[in-house]
């Protein structure tokens, strides 16, 4: 698993590459509890070679969804693939997280 | 044993009514000869065998008593020879000394008195040289090897086929056999050069021994001197010196006294080089025994640190031992705290800081002569390993050239031991906390184990077949039922995210609040609303729960259902000859932990057809995964159940836990649990 950032003015964009598993997911969940990532307006998530979810990593989403919905920061999913986005529908998860299609949808609905 | 005591004292008295005999004829030897003024002596056979059992019968009891080396206290063995043995000597003089006084007193000439004393010293003689000859055997053949095992007993054969001559009454210094003697005593050369005792001895010891060696050579030269003395003696009726055997058994013995001086002598120098490396072998076993003892890690740094001192004979040191990533001084010895401070910011300034460094000169660097230390010679010693660095040993002398090569190879050698040992030391800990994480485990699965019903109620109008496999972690699945009614049952499907004790735990819970809540008799969307209710207060931040609850109700022929983020049902109508999936939304449970989680969750009402199949899973089956990394899937899933909803519950179920081990091929360890339930409503009415 490999987990890299990119910050965009108040965007910043998480890319996960590989497989976000139980070990993999404590990495992720470091990165989700650095206070300054609570100065961005949007967090997007690039899925796109995120080739599979544990229930431990949905669980750090989960975990955090609370908090960046109080602070009003926009939480965006996109390219994800089918496979990880069954699993997102089948725990419901899709209607609570906002999951588009690409990059740009993403960037205007976060602008929105 | 027996057999060694018999033999013993078999010895002593052979020895004692020989030497009585021999004393006897001696003396009317004597006697006869004073008479009749007659040379030689009357039976001269008789007394070379009465001398030849007196050797034999006192070397035999010697070589009996003679115990194996016991450790490598030396000493103890030279004291055995001068107190048993050098102090015949010291009598035989005593008693020469009284005779000489006797007759210069009474100016009285005695053969017999003279006789008497002459054949005294003859027994001090030989026992003297068996006790010393069998002492150094023990010691000679200190850490021999074949070859010498073998050499000496030829030796001690051949020493023994020369009393034949004795026997035989042949003049051993006569042409024939002095060659043969002489070569004797040039085996007996070369056997002497083993003393490797004598390295052993520390220099304290070796001080002693030599007092010891003198007194024993004392003892020889009496001995040689009073019989040379008395050889060939006219006044005496008998003469010992004519025994070859007992030449050259005093030849061996003082040979050996001697060699074992000189070297003890000329060694005294070079003794404290072997103490010291001795000791340095002493501590590196020390060191890598320190793990069978259970030591701690201080106990190794404690080691190291003397080990160290002692070895390079420092004089000044200190210890740093890492906690986390701070330099901690452990240890330090004749070194201020400031002292410390001061050079560590100068390593700093030349980053030279944790790594391997000697400077044998400070002086000549302006950074360390600005210090003003009292010391010369500086040796860094970094106990690292490839991935860790446990600690910084830093060692200080008050003299150029302080640590020489030699040096510095014992102390890395002591690093490196060090290293190993505290690797080990943490493999070890890190292994007990396994087993006792192993453990815990086991007690975990075994209380998943007894959550999980072992058998459901069989019914005329349903038949259920289930299947349960845990991972070798602890997983979450759970499944349970409870009869509601007469006509009703609940049946409830689950996985706990997470593995191991605390999936077992909220399992547990999940369980409870199951039975708990049904007891009230709700709908499935009821329950789940006030189950997420409840375990938003216990559950913890990252921890959710899927799961699915069933109500049948066999006199409606029809099921409620409610799924909270659980695997979709499969289901197989018969009547539309179908298999599909139940398409409803439902979130996971403890995802969102207030009231709004009641839009979330819908509710289902089916109503079933008889021989209708009804599958219930976990994510452990359709996500399991083959060695292409492929998942099972729920199409191939939905795919089995068309191919086998005609048979009974039970082998439906086995249909598909076999295609789902072809499909991921034989592995040990599962990766999630995996649970699956068959329902399978009969067309047989139930009587009432």
């Amino acid at each position: 698993m490999k987990i890299t950032h990119e910050i965009k003015d108040t965007t910043i964009i998480i890319t996960l590459d590989g497989e976000l598993d139980a070990s993999s997911s404590v990495i992720l969940d470091e990165e989700l509890s650095d206070p300054e990532i609570m100065t961005y307006s949007k967090i997007l998530v690039d899925c796109e070679s995120l080739n599979y979810i544990s229930s431990a990593g949905l669980g750090v989403f989960i975990s955090h969804l609370q908090r960046f919905e109080d602070a009003q920061i926009k939480l965006i999913f996109y390219n994800m693939q089918d496979k990880v986005r069954n699993v997102f529908e089948i725990l419901g998860l899709d209607l609570l997280m906002t999951i588009v299609s690409d990059y740009e949808e993403a960037m205007t609905i976060a602008d929105e | 044993m027996l057999y060694r005591t018999n033999a013993k004292s078999l010895f002593v008295t052979a020895a004692l009514i020989s030497w009585s005999l021999l004393l006897a004829n001696v003396l009317l030897a004597a006697e006869s000869m004073r008479q009749e003024s007659s040379e030689g002596l009357a039976l001269p056979y008789i007394n070379n065998l009465l001398i030849v059992i007196f050797i034999v019968s006192v070397f035999g009891y010697q070589r009996l008593s003679a115990d194996n080396l016991k450790g490598i206290d030396f000493i103890s063995y030279l004291w055995n020879i001068f107190a048993k043995a050098g102090i015949a000597a010291y009598l035989s003089v005593a008693l020469y000394m009284g005779y000489r006084l006797v007759v210069n007193y009474t100016s009285v000439q005695s053969p017999l008195l003279l006789h008497m004393v002459y054949q005294v010293n003859f027994g001090l003689l030989v026992l003297f040289l068996a006790k010393a000859f069998y002492i150094w055997r023990q010691l000679l053949l200190y850490h021999k090897n074949r070859f010498l095992q073998i050499a000496w007993d030829w030796y001690e054969l051949l020493l023994f086929a020369t009393l034949l001559l004795t026997l035989l009454n042949f003049n051993y210094s006569s042409y024939i056999f002095l060659p043969l003697l002489i070569l004797l005593a040039c085996y007996t050369l070369f056997l002497c050069t083993n003393l490797k005792w004598v390295a052993y001895l520390t220099f304290n010891k070796k001080g002693r021994s030599l007092v010891l060696l003198l007194a024993i050579l004392l003892a020889c030269y009496i001995f040689s001197d009073f019989f040379y003395d008395f050889a060939d003696s006219p006044a005496l009726a008998i003469d010992y010196s004519d025994v070859g055997f007992l030449v050259l058994a005093m030849f061996f013995v003082s040979l050996y006294t001697l060699a074992a001086f000189l070297v003890a002598l000329f060694s005294l120098p070079t003794s404290s080089v072997f103490e010291q490396k001795s000791e340095d072998l002493l501590n590196f076993q020390r060191l890598s025994q320190s793990i069978q003892q259970g030591q701690s890690e201080t106990q190794v740094y404690e080691m190291l640190f003397d080990s160290t001192l002692r070895a390079s004979d420092a004089s000044a040191a200190w210890l740093e031992v890492f906690q986390g990533d701070e330099p901690k001084v452990w240890r330090q010895l004749t070194i201020e705290e400031e002292q410390i401070k001061r050079i560590r910011h100068l390593l700093l300034a030349y980053n030279i800081q944790n790594i391997d460094y000697i400077n044998n000169n400070l002086d000549r660097n302006p950074g360390f002569r600005d210090l003003t230390l009292p010391w010369k010679s500086l040796i860094i010693l970094p106990i690292k390993s490839k991935k860790h660095l446990f600690g910084v040993l830093y060692l200080l002398k008050d003299i150029e050239q302080g640590f020489d090569r030699e040096t510095v190879n014992v102390l890395r050698t002591f690093t490196n031991q060090t290293i190993l040992t505290i690797e080990n030391l943490r493999l070890v800990h890190e292994s007990l906390q396994n087993e006792r994480y192993k453990e815990e485990l086991k007690i975990a699965s075994l209380v998943q184990d007894s959550l999980i019903p072992k058998n459901f109620p069989s019914d005329s109008w349903f038949e259920i077949a289930t299947h349960a496999k845990a991972a070798k972690e602890v997983g979450g699945d759970f499944y349970d039922f409870l009869q509601l009614s007469e006509s009703r049952i609940a049946i409830i499907i689950g996985d706990v995210s997470g593995k191991g004790i605390s999936a077992a735990f909220h399992m547990a819970q999940m369980k409870g609040i199951f039975h708990g809540l049904m007891q009230q008799d709700m709908p499935p969307s009821e329950f789940m609303k006030q189950a997420n209710n409840a375990l938003g207060r216990c559950l913890e931040k990252t921890s959710f729960i899927t799961s699915a609850l069933y109500i049948i109700d066999y006199r409606m022929k029809g099921f409620m259902f409610a799924r909270a983020g659980h695997c979709h049902t499969l289901y197989y109508n018969s009547m539309m000859d179908d298999t599909f999936y139940f398409q409803t939304d439902g979130l996971g449970l403890g995802i969102i932990r207030d009231k709004s989680y009641n839009n979330h969750v819908r509710e289902m009402y089916y109503d079933y057809n008889p021989t209708d199949v009804m599958v219930i899973y976990t994510d452990g089956i359709v996500e399991a995964r083959n060695k292409e990394n492929d998942e099972y899937g729920e199409e191939r899933l939905r795919y089995m159940l068309t191919q086998t909803y005609h048979l009974e519950a039970e082998d439906i179920k086995c249909a598909i836990i076999n295609d789902l081990e072809d499909f991921t091929g034989p592995t040990e360890n599962l990766y999630d649990d995996q649970t699956l339930l068959v329902i399978k409503f009969k067309p047989t009415q139930p009587s009432e």
